[in-house]
């Protein structure tokens, strides 16, 4: 009933008492997926073949309410039924069953710069985008110094858009989107606009919206952004509601859900990689270190393709993996954890006073850390060809969360010249506890006082 | 149906907005601009008047004009139906995005051919005056029969653009029978020439009683040896079947409309 539009629809249920904005009552959606990709006129007509289909149950018995004034977030991970929800309260799909009633006018922000048209210029765009978007002309007539100077193109307006990057093309479109002034505000994802400093311009927006009583939802990925804007938040699993409330409680309560699914994807990962290494690895290559199992034979032989290695050869690093303090293989570990990184090295030559080093980087290719023994004034000794050598580093994870690549080497005593150093042999995960973000742990103690 | 045309009418201002696109991105870029839109039917005219005046030698008078003054609301059926076709499918990004009632998308099309059509009558309007054409005697009758022509193009064009949601084959089919419904409509040949025992199914046809009225207005005020309106019953059953194919579109068209964004 109340499509964009329509204010003074929407003004009226207000004034009579009314505060629920959305009402979603036990909305239940299915989608078709087609297994053949549309069905053809003459299949229909013969009925030649029956098309087969499965559902998907997108959304699952869904109910909740919004009041106006009520900045609501939904998160969930990815085909969780947020962006459905999004559709059916903007009506661009209808629920299978259930209700959903909307009191106010609506404006949709689900893609920017929807239904501009490249050859036309971005004023012309303007217009259409704006009636698009439900707005009178007159209105836009009035608005449209406002639109372009927020959107920054002036000099760029009479254009076609088809010459703007992609950054210009979303700020118009953005631009546009907030000028619409609806009740009822529905984002999905587009506050990433442009640099940051028009960012900022959109969030103050945003803000300023929120102030003016108006009601949003926003689907984000983006935690920081939902529990700094929200008043209210949604977690949506598998198309049904897992929780709702206070933004810091859901968005905690979805971060451990997170991290604990981040850890299985990466458990399996590895347990899927090490199968396929298992697969190709050199016999000598099976071999256990001190009676400890190994966690990753990362076997040269199949990693050659990938991984930058060089040296003389007179010493070859064989093996490497991650150890926990009970000298158990482990596949992750997690901040504050005591570890131990190891790696055997085989000589094929005699060398005197060779040097063991490890490097650490970040999926930047930036340097985390770097040692070796001579660094560490441990002197090494003469090796003899067919010796094997197992180093080790002890330490304690204080490293943020994320995936680490380690690179170990084996030099000559002379500092310059090596045997054998392979880049990103290995890699560490750090399950993310969220302590800290950046390069380094600086481990504060963190006060704060009032007088 | 009521409510629909209210909420239509309150996004009239987006109707005008993507008529008014079209229309631009048709002529946008190109220096002879709406020109184009008068050479199609011209050069069509010409090179049927090279066929039937001289090759075939069917012996019509000024047989251009006699073309011509059908061609022109037939080509607004057509373009109208053969654009209209993929335009649900083909704004998919706007379907998909963001609600308004879907029938805008083909009725802009409409407009925009409407409006092309309103443009080359206006061209044909000089040209009979050049030449000396009595048009206005019963010009009185065109807005009427334009009118209800309007109805049978909106509903040609929201049936197909709603069934081509579901039924992508009948992009290519509706080429063909609009080429079809072309020659079994008195465009390029007068009604007469048609066998006594088939004139009944070609009245059938309600764009054969348009053009019969087309062909009228224009073309039989200054040759009128051919020339007689339909019959109150002709008439009345073209404009029954009129009636039938817009509400039927209409209906198939607002049927589908919900299913639309999940199907694209």
């Amino acid at each position: 009933m109340n499509g964009a539009g329509k204010k003074h629809n929407g003004e009226r249920t207000r004034k009579s008492g009314n505060d629920t904005a959305v009402a979603v009552e036990s909305v239940t959606k299915r989608y078709r997926i087609h297994h053949e990709k549309i069905p053809s006129l003459k299949q229909t007509i013969l009925k030649l073949k029956r098309t087969t289909y499965e559902e998907f149950l997108a959304l699952d018995n869904v109910s909740f309410s919004i009041k106006h004034g009520e900045t609501c977030g939904l998160i969930g991970p990815n085909g969780s039924g947020k962006s459905t929800l999004l559709k059916l309260m903007a009506k661009i799909i209808q629920p299978t069953s259930g209700k959903i009633m909307v009191n106010g006018s609506l404006s949709a922000l689900l893609e920017l710069g929807a239904g501009f048209h490249p050859d036309l210029t971005g004023r012309e765009n303007i217009y259409i985008n704006a009636a698009i978007l439900g707005m009178k002309k007159k209105d836009v007539d009035r608005k449209l110094n406002d639109i372009i100077g927020f959107s920054e193109l002036e000099r760029f307006i009479d254009m076609p858009v088809k010459n703007y990057s992609s950054g210009m093309y979303m700020r118009l479109g953005f631009s546009v989107a907030i000028n619409v002034n609806p009740d009822i505000l529905l984002v999905d994802e587009v506050l990433a606009v442009g640099d940051q400093a028009f960012q900022a311009k959109c969030y103050k927006v945003i803000y300023d919206f929120m102030k003016s009583g108006k009601t949003i939802i926003i689907v984000s990925h983006d935690l920081e952004t939902i529990s700094d804007l929200c008043s209210k938040v949604i977690f949506l699993r598998d198309g049904k509601i897992i929780d709702m409330g206070k933004p810091l409680d859901i968005v905690s309560k979805y971060r451990a859900y997170i991290e604990e699914l981040e850890k299985k994807r990466i458990i399996e990962q590895q347990r899927a990689e090490r199968k396929k290494i298992f697969k190709t690895v050199i016999e000598g290559n099976r071999k256990v270190i001190d009676g400890e199992e190994i966690s990753r034979l990362s076997n040269l032989s199949i990693d050659g393709e990938t991984i930058n290695r060089f040296g003389s050869g007179d010493a070859e690093i064989i093996n490497i993996g991650l150890l926990d303090k009970s000298k158990k293989a482990i596949d992750y570990c997690s901040y504050g954890d005591e570890v131990r990184l190891v790696y055997k090295v085989l000589f094929k030559q005699d060398v005197e006073g060779p040097i063991f080093g490890i490097r650490i980087t970040d999926y930047r290719g930036n340097i985390i850390y770097g040692t070796n023994s001579r660094l560490n004034s441990i002197r090494t000794g003469v090796f003899k060809k067919g010796d094997e050598v197992t180093v080790t580093f002890s330490f304690k994870v204080t490293l943020i969360g994320g995936e680490y690549s380690v690179s170990p080497a084996v030099g000559y005593n002379d500092n310059k010249t090596y045997c054998d150093w392979i880049n990103n042999m290995f890699s560490i995960n750090v399950i993310h506890r969220n302590v800290a973000e950046g390069l380094a742990d600086l481990n504060p103690d963190m006060s704060i006082e009032k007088k | 149906m009521f409510s629909g045309i209210k909420t239509l009418f309150s996004y009239r201002e987006l109707l005008f907005s993507l008529t008014k696109k079209e229309l631009k991105v048709k002529y946008r870029g190109s220096a002879l601009g709406f020109l184009w839109s008068l050479l199609n039917p011209i050069l069509t005219m010409l090179v049927y008047s090279f066929v039937f005046s001289i090759v075939l030698r069917a012996g019509i008078q000024e047989f251009a004009i006699f073309l011509i003054c059908v061609l022109l609301p037939f080509n607004f059926l057509s373009n109208s139906v053969n654009y209209g076709t993929g335009s649900i499918i083909g704004n998919s990004n706007l379907v998909n995005k963001i609600y308004f009632p879907r029938e805008i998308i083909p009725l802009s099309i409409v407009l925009a051919n409407f409006f092309n059509f309103l443009l080359e009558l206006a061209a044909l309007f000089i040209v009979l005056g050049i030449l000396r054409y009595p048009f206005y005697i019963y010009l009185y009758l065109l807005p009427i029969v334009i009118f209800i022509q309007f109805f049978l193009v909106v509903g040609m064009t929201l049936l197909v653009s709603a069934l081509n949601v579901f039924f992508r084959d009948l992009q290519h089919l509706i080429t063909i029978i609009m080429m079809v419904w072309f020659f079994g409509t008195p465009v390029i040949y007068p009604l007469s020439m048609v066998p006594e025992r088939f004139q009944f199914i070609m009245k059938i046809n309600p764009m054969t009683i348009y053009a019969s009225y087309y062909r009228n207005i224009f073309y039989f005020v200054k040759y009128p040896e051919g020339a007689g309106f339909p019959s109150v019953t002709e008439t009345l059953t073209a404009l029954g079947i009129t009636l039938l194919i817009f509400f039927l579109g209409y209906f198939v068209f607002k049927r589908l409309e919900p299913r639309f964004a999940e199907e694209i």
